[in-house]
């Protein structure tokens, strides 16, 4: 008998993060109706800045990169956990500008457009950090293991995990409590009768692709101890990630993160049987879900069907 | 924008000035490759990819169906092929048939599950078929050799009745494909053309309507996905022979989706023969481009993004709207935008 329990531990602190990433991606296309498979590219450009903030790489050799790394990793650190997810949401912001002429077309012209940028941030990104397999370093205080009833987990994992759930409740409280996010849940809703109420469409574009890249930024940032990070990372964090708003219902937030946690679990546990066939089950579970519930399991009907 | 219902076609023909003309270039290519710096491989490259993109704008550019994880078809056709080689018999024609066969059942079975949805939805369960069949590649080491790939397939003669011609030049593979070739595109343009066609467009217009109207629209979703992935089988099982060997990663969404990138920016959407368009500009990009920088991927990509934003409707659009403009003698009405639903 196989002692699930670690490997149960092990899928919801996955499934936490995929929620992280597939929030930023279901709320986008809740306010755009555009599916971002450009969403992985983001999540992996705000980690590897990380990585340069924290490997202060782009100024080895220059008194600036001396002082820099004589700083505490620990800051460093923090700093990263800043500076990848803002830049990530820049380069959002640059990507909503170019799908501006796709609005009013069908939904296709925004997913090819996005599905080239996915091309072109990963030839970017073979170009400005290589081509190799890189790491992050991390601080003493969350890079250990700890055991527990006999069992070691990786203190990374817990805190990861904590950190989404917390960043996965500050997002619902901005947009449960705060005027703001009421405009993003609006133009979700009906985003003609947000412009003739007098809101600036555009600008709320912007913002929302700009706060969900964001958010896959920071997924990206935290996530990537456990992931690694490669050029190729943006196509495959984008799968689970569409996979999850799929099943969950696209446009709904606790569909997305009740489906991310069914994912890091079917993950998760099949890797305790089989652990070659571990990503599979995402798909099985895919199939399994629409063949049932044909818009997810929270979804309601939406303009994407057309 | 113009739409595929735009360019005039002339449905009662079998065989129109354009296939004439490709076939002449087909016939020259072996010879014009070299001579313009090229090599003949790359011949057969291009005539596979076109035999496969044609066959996926039956259901990308004339039904709407945006499937995201055709590659997968392809994979399996080669696949099928060099097991069928390895394991039944060394035949060509064998081969070809169980690679059709292969990709045509594994169509079929995921074109029933497909056919009834629509937009988005149906786009991102390609993408997850897809996957599943490309991870399936990866996986299943003893039958396909995993990330290896499936190596030593052989390229069995050329047999009809008591003739027989060897098909290991690249040569003489090549006119064996470009034979197969227009075989393909004479039966797409036939099929895009008859009927069946005419459903297909409809759907692509106003699916609802068409239902309305009394077709049963799942039924030709069903049958035009069953198509293409036959086709892509077939073009699957010259890429196992081209290769003498076949991998998973044409299987990938990369690879599914640079078939949709050949096809759009070649103009899949608005013209019958945008698919081979788009595929030689791919793969002429491919090879100019590529030889002058690493990093040629990103400025296909660039391309592509530009394409997207402001001529979708790719080089077979912008080539039409030249010739339009040459012979000014035409009626305007055949300008009216289509009413395409959006």
């Amino acid at each position: 008998m196989i002692d699930l329990l670690p490997h149960i531990i092990n899928g919801l602190t996955l499934g936490l993060l995929f929620a992280l990433i597939a929030l930023g991606f279901t709320l986008i296309v809740g306010v755009m109706e555009v599916i971002n498979l450009a969403h992985g590219s983001l999540f992996a450009i705000g980690a590897y800045f990380a990585l340069t903030v924290i490997a202060g790489s782009w100024f080895a050799g220059t008194p600036f990169g001396a002082w820099w790394l004589s700083l505490p990793l620990g800051l460093r650190y923090v700093l990263a956990l800043a500076i990848g997810p803002a830049l990530a949401g820049l380069a959002g912001m640059l990507l909503e500008l170019c799908l501006r002429p796709t609005y009013g077309k069908p939904p296709l012209y925004g997913l090819l457009l996005t599905f080239g940028a996915a091309l072109v941030i990963e030839e970017l990104i073979r170009l400005i950090w290589g081509t190799g397999e890189q790491n992050l370093a991390l601080p003493q205080a969350i890079n250990g293991a700890f055991l527990l009833n006999g069992m070691i987990f990786s203190t990374y994992r817990f805190f990861a995990a904590g950190f989404s759930i917390a960043a996965i409740i500050a997002v619902w409280l901005f947009l449960e409590r705060t005027s703001a996010g009421a405009v993003i849940k609006a133009g979700a809703h009906d985003s003609e009768m947000v412009r003739a109420l007098g809101y600036d469409l555009a600008r709320l574009r912007l913002v929302v692709f700009g706060f969900g890249a964001a958010l896959a930024g920071l997924a990206g940032v935290v996530m990537v101890p456990i992931w690694g990070l490669r050029p190729h990372v943006g196509v495959d964090i984008v799968i689970p990630a569409f996979l999850i708003i799929v099943i969950g219902g696209v446009g709904s937030f606790w569909g997305a993160v009740i489906a991310a946690l069914l994912v890091g679990l079917a993950i998760g546990i099949t890797g305790a049987y089989a652990a070659a066939w571990s990503t599979m089950s995402m798909y099985l579970l895919l199939i399994a879900i629409l063949g049932f519930r044909s818009r997810g399991l929270l979804g309601r009907k939406s303009a994407l069907e057309h | 924008m113009i739409s595929l219902s735009d360019i005039p076609a002339r449905p009662s023909a079998w065989i129109t000035p354009p296939m004439i003309a490709l076939a002449l270039l087909l016939l020259a290519a072996p010879d014009l490759l070299p001579a313009i710096g090229l090599y003949q491989y790359l011949g057969i490259e291009i005539a596979i990819w076109i035999g496969f993109a044609l066959g996926f704008n039956l259901l990308f550019g004339y039904t709407g169906l945006h499937s995201f994880g055709h590659g997968a078809y392809l994979g399996i056709g080669a696949y099928a092929f060099g097991l069928f080689q390895h394991h039944v018999a060394v035949s060509l024609w064998g081969g070809l048939f169980a690679a059709v066969l292969a990709a045509g059942i594994a169509g079929a079975l995921v074109g029933a599950f497909l056919s009834h949805r629509r937009g988005i939805y149906y786009a991102l369960l390609t993408i997850g078929f897809g996957q599943i069949f490309w991870f399936l590649a990866m996986k299943l080491h003893r039958v396909t050799g995993g990330e290896d790939g499936l190596l030593g397939i052989p390229r069995p003669p050329l047999t009809l009745g008591p003739w027989q011609v060897a098909l290991t030049d690249n040569r003489a593979l090549f006119y064996f494909a470009a034979a197969l070739l227009m075989i393909m595109v004479v039966l797409c343009w036939r099929l895009a053309n008859s009927p069946f066609g005419r459903v297909l467009q409809a759907i692509r217009q106003n699916e609802t309507r068409a239902r309305f109207v009394g077709y049963e629209v799942w039924r030709f979703k069903w049958a035009v996905f069953t198509l293409s992935a036959m086709l892509a089988g077939l073009a699957g099982s010259l890429l196992a022979m081209a290769q003498q060997s076949a991998y998973p990663d044409v299987m990938s969404l990369h690879q599914s989706g640079l078939v949709v990138m050949m096809v759009l920016v070649g103009g899949g959407l608005v013209s019958f023969w945008g698919p081979v368009l788009g595929v030689v500009f791919y793969f002429v990009a491919r090879d100019v481009l590529g030889g002058l920088t690493e990093t040629w991927l990103f400025w296909y990509g660039l391309i592509f993004m530009a394409m997207v934003m402001l001529r979708p409707e790719g080089l077979a659009g912008m080539l039409h709207g030249l010739l339009r403009r040459g012979s000014r003698h035409q009626p305007s009405s055949a300008r009216a935008p289509a009413t395409e639903a959006a």
